[in-house]
């Protein structure tokens, strides 16, 4: 079994009046236990170049497990502020990823649609890095 | 303007032979621009006791189109417990103890409410917040 942990900070000194240092430490695990998750596509770059849907994670051809603990992290390297990649779940838009924004949650695979895919604004270049974490 | 960073750390000396060590910070923004995000519902916490689905925020109410960002945590400590994360009914993935999750949200279309179920009844704790630019004002 492998360790791997995922820590989330947020900070702020001036959205509120108080300010804002949020930390979030999760250790990855398998679904239901404390079995730590051992597979990993490894970080991955893509670069496209058309406003069309890629898709990124395709559940049937990982083949990964159903309803598990899966976890996706996906970051836009753009430096173009208005330059964003829509990330969709079975063509149910999520979120729109701006540039130098990542993203990273869960995706429970549960059946052969739930696809994970980026949809670009622009036909230019923009590269965007991603890795998912899965239990077998 | 505020200035809020989020900045992820991912890390194993194991999962694969070379040491993951990957850690990146995004600032952030009002969509399209350098404009810092300045409105937060602020951290919640709350204590579900029963496996309703609820939405945890509606879009219609936040505003359509928006570029906010969503933190979520699953503070129990029993690994078999988890939430369900949808959006427009539509499965994202679940939230195992102590798993968290951070992403964009578009507000879509006014069904595209992120909602959450608890796979238990008893009580399990979770925490949220979002960061965005605004929410629709009504009348009361």
């Amino acid at each position: 079994m492998a360790t791997t942990t995922a820590q989330l900070v947020i900070t702020s000194t001036d959205l509120l009046s108080d300010s804002l240092s949020l930390s979030a430490i999760a250790t990855l695990t398998n679904a239901g236990s404390a079995t730590g998750m051992t597979q990993t596509t490894g970080l991955a770059r893509k670069k496209t170049e058309s406003t069309s849907l890629y898709i990124l994670y395709d559940q049937s051809a990982l083949a990964v497990p159903a309803a598990s603990a899966h976890k996706i992290y996906i970051k836009n390297l753009s430096t173009t502020a208005a330059e964003y990649v829509t990330i969709t779940v079975n063509a149910e838009e999520v979120g729109r990823l701006y540039a130098g924004d990542w993203c990273f949650f869960p995706w429970s695979a549960h059946d052969a649609s739930n696809d994970i895919s980026i949809t670009p604004s622009v036909s230019s270049a923009l590269t965007i890095e991603h890795m998912l974490f899965f239990e077998s | 303007m505020a200035t809020t960073t989020a900045t992820i750390t991912l890390s194993s000396a194991d999962i694969q032979s070379d040491v993951l060590a990957l850690t990146k910070q995004a600032t952030l923004h009002k969509g399209g621009t350098t404009t810092g995000l300045n409105q937060t519902t602020g951290l919640q916490k709350t204590i579900f006791t029963a496996t309703t689905n609820i939405v945890l925020f509606d879009s219609t109410v936040l505003g359509i189109g928006g570029a906010s960002k969503v933190y979520i945590a699953n503070k129990s400590t029993d690994p078999s417990e988890f939430v369900t994360i949808t959006i427009n009914a539509q499965i994202v993935g679940r939230l195992y103890a102590g798993d968290w999750m951070f992403t964009p949200w578009s507000q879509s279309d006014a069904a595209g409410n992120i909602e959450l179920q608890p796979s238990t009844v008893s009580s399990l704790p979770v925490e949220y917040m979002m960061i965005h630019n605004g929410i629709t004002q009504t009348s009361a």
